[in-house]
């Protein structure tokens, strides 16, 4: 069950088609879950990998029952990881499909064109963006995220760089897109806050094919780590095959694209990929002896008795799709459909058991995620999607 | 530093030049702009990548089957996207045909290849340093294509019908030579170039479908600061922005690097709107 782009199309034109091939009169008519990957674009790397947690869960739903007999039915849309094409969908799917729940979109690109428009359409909203703003109990109080903040992911970088590697003087630097920035801006002032040197900051032109003189920069402005902030594969392996060029024995640390199968596929030599510290996720990380959580490794079974392909992909991207149609359903299964019932529940919600890790709302709070469950991995110990905690990590 | 901006910038500069060389062809033959020249030289990457790493194929092979594939796709373009405008020059209607086929073919190889930015092999089998292969392939690559282009404008009878067409395709046509046939050749050699230089850059440039727009937009520098049609120009033009860019990126980094690039080339069109190896004509009233 390895979901290509191509598949992924495909599927999304085939649940149109089923949705236009229904009988007039059904016996039970299906719950309708607007769905909002990137599976094509620049930024399409994690919506494919999550789309992949996302058919396993509707599956396994719709074949325990479904929500009391009614089939969950998710309408699927590319946003090509374009925010216009995005905005687009959303309109479709609110205003001809009448979804009453939205999972997405995944990139926080898309996402801060979609989250208001949403909420102006009363819409309940689940999504996994990091951008801070993309939550506001507020301004949105039918959005929530099962995922971390920005501020979450900084904050265990910036202590790992600074606290657990003993680096003070730091480059940070992004690409151009919505998401590097947005990081760049939040992360700088995190460190400065905790005593650091920010030696070097930039955006960077994601097509630029030539790193070396960043990296010079870099390396007269005094820098002893570099926290690169992108989901542009092809950008990350071009800083980490700079530095390698060069001979610089500087650790990076920073987005979890680090770590991913698409950036390992264009390093210039395995070892590259020492020294190179993504973000990740406890839940689905090797701990101490090699060994996944219980219910990580339980999950895994599934996903290979499924032959769901995670050779190209992450085990937290997969984990956190599964999750998100397995929250709604269980959100929907204890209070109905209805929108504002929803919102209730889900406003009091504690401990999801998540693979992806556990999430809980209040009223006041729509970020679901917990700080501890946010560290460093070392990239060089990739296997089946997962890796080892950073060194010094655990102990920390 | 020196060292580094002058043979990656020279290296960079060459990719250019030999885009702007296949606007060049391109334009001598049909005095249509085709902006499908940046996808030649995407499509080069592409192929590249797809024959040697997924299909096995060896590098020789792989390399000759790239630049058949740019050739086709050279060919494509003078029938779908040049042929039914000539007639209507002036109405720039090709801005949109060549356009439009640039973007068909884009997003096909966005498609079919994918989005993200795939590995392009190493070519020889040489240890990495610092005058690596990356940067000497398209410098080697942008001299044997002036080199081959001025023996065959200069030395040869095809060359010279070549020549003929690109002063006046009337006077060409009057004395029997086949414009169209011609035409369609211009195309595939510019088709051939563009994907040289795709292949040569490829390990800098990997195979990316969105090289596209990157080497459509610094590929039109060359040719409007070289004055277009103007071979020698395009290359000395593509140089001097390869190193200027490198420059930037070195003294300023980041995204002003961009901006000070397009700020130089604003500067310059401004001061000599015909480029700076082109003849300003006059125009007659």
């Amino acid at each position: 069950m390895a979901l290509t782009r191509r598949q992924a199309l495909k599927s999304g034109v085939a649940v149109a088609a089923a949705g236009i091939s229904m009988p007039a009169i059904a016996q039970k008519s299906p719950i309708q879950v607007g769905y909002l990957p990137a599976l094509t674009g620049p930024s399409s790397s994690t919506g494919v990998g999550i789309s992949r947690g996302t058919e396993l869960a509707v599956q396994e739903i719709n074949k325990a029952g479904g929500i009391d007999g009614r089939m969950i039915e998710m309408i699927q849309r590319d946003t090509q990881s374009d925010p216009t094409k995005a905005v687009n969908a959303t309109a479709e799917l609110t205003r001809a499909a009448k979804v009453s729940v939205v999972f997405g979109p995944l990139n926080s690109g898309e996402s801060l064109a979609v989250v208001p428009i949403l909420a102006r359409q009363n819409t309940l909203q689940l999504h996994p963006c990091w951008v801070d703003s993309l939550t506001d109990v507020k301004k949105y109080p039918m959005c929530f995220r099962n995922a971390p903040t920005n501020q979450q992911i900084g904050h265990a970088s910036n202590r790992y760089v600074v606290e657990v590697l003993k680096k003070k003087k730091v480059a940070v630097v992004s690409d151009t897109a919505g998401y590097g920035t947005a990081s760049l801006n939040a992360y700088v002032p995190m460190l400065k806050e905790m005593k650091a040197d920010v030696v070097y900051q930039n955006s960077i032109d994601a097509a630029n094919p030539d790193l070396k003189p960043e990296l010079l920069r870099m390396q007269s402005a005094g820098a002893e780590a570099i926290m690169p902030w992108s989901v542009n594969a092809g950008f990350l392996s071009r800083i980490i095959n700079t530095r390698g060029q060069m001979g610089w024995d500087v650790p990076i640390c920073g987005q979890t694209t680090l770590g991913s199968g698409q950036t390992k596929a264009l390093l210039e030599k395995p070892e590259y990929w020492n020294k190179v510290y993504p973000n990740n996720f406890k839940p689905v990380c090797y701990g101490p002896g090699g060994k996944l959580p219980d219910r990580t490794n339980a999950f895994l079974d599934r996903l290979k008795s499924a032959k769901v392909d995670m050779s190209d992909t992450l085990l937290w991207w997969i984990a956190l799709g599964y999750d998100s149609p397995n929250l709604i359903a269980q959100a929907m299964k204890a209070v109905g459909p209805e929108t504002d019932k929803l919102v209730g529940y889900l406003n009091q919600l504690k401990g999801f058991p998540g693979v992806y890790g556990d999430i809980s709302f209040t009223k006041d709070k729509h970020d679901g995620y917990l700080d501890e469950q946010v560290v460093m991995v070392e990239a060089n110990s990739l296997k089946d999607g997962a890796f080892n905690l950073a060194p010094g990590y655990s102990a920390s | 530093m020196l060292a580094s901006i002058i043979v990656s910038g020279l290296a960079i500069g060459c990719i250019y030049a030999l885009i702007g060389i296949a606007y060049n062809v391109m334009y001598s033959a049909s005095r249509v702009f085709s902006f499908t020249a940046g996808t030649l030289g995407m499509a080069g990457g592409i192929l590249g990548s797809l024959f040697i790493l997924k299909m096995g194929l060896p590098v020789w092979a792989g390399f000759l089957l790239a630049l058949a594939g740019g050739a086709i796709l050279g060919i494509v373009t003078e029938i779908v996207a040049v042929r039914p405008v000539l007639k209507s020059l002036d109405q720039h209607l090709y801005v949109l045909s060549t356009l439009a086929l640039a973007l068909i073919v884009q997003q096909f190889a966005a498609i079919e290849w994918g989005t993200d930015a795939q590995p392009f092999p190493r070519i020889l089998r040489f240890e990495r340093s610092a005058f690596d292969q990356q940067y000497w392939l398209p410098m080697l690559a942008c001299a044997i294509t002036i080199v081959g282009l001025e023996m065959l404008y200069r030395r040869t009878l095809l060359g010279h019908a070549f020549l003929a067409i690109a002063e006046d395709n009337y006077a060409a046509r009057a004395l029997g030579l086949p414009e169209r046939n011609l035409r369609v050749a211009s195309f595939a050699i510019a088709g051939i170039i563009g994907a040289l230089s795709g292949f040569a850059g490829g390990q800098m440039l990997l195979a990316f479908f969105d090289n596209a727009t990157l080497l459509t937009f610094y590929g039109f520098v060359p040719v409007a600061l070289g004055g277009m049609g103007n071979n020698r120009g395009a290359v000395v033009a593509g140089l001097v922005l390869g190193l200027f860019q490198q420059a930037a990126n070195f003294l300023v980094g980041g995204i002003f690097s961009s901006v000070a690039v397009f700020a130089a080339f604003i500067l310059v069109l401004l001061a000599r709107p015909e480029g700076l190896a082109g003849v300003a004509l006059g125009r007659r009233v």
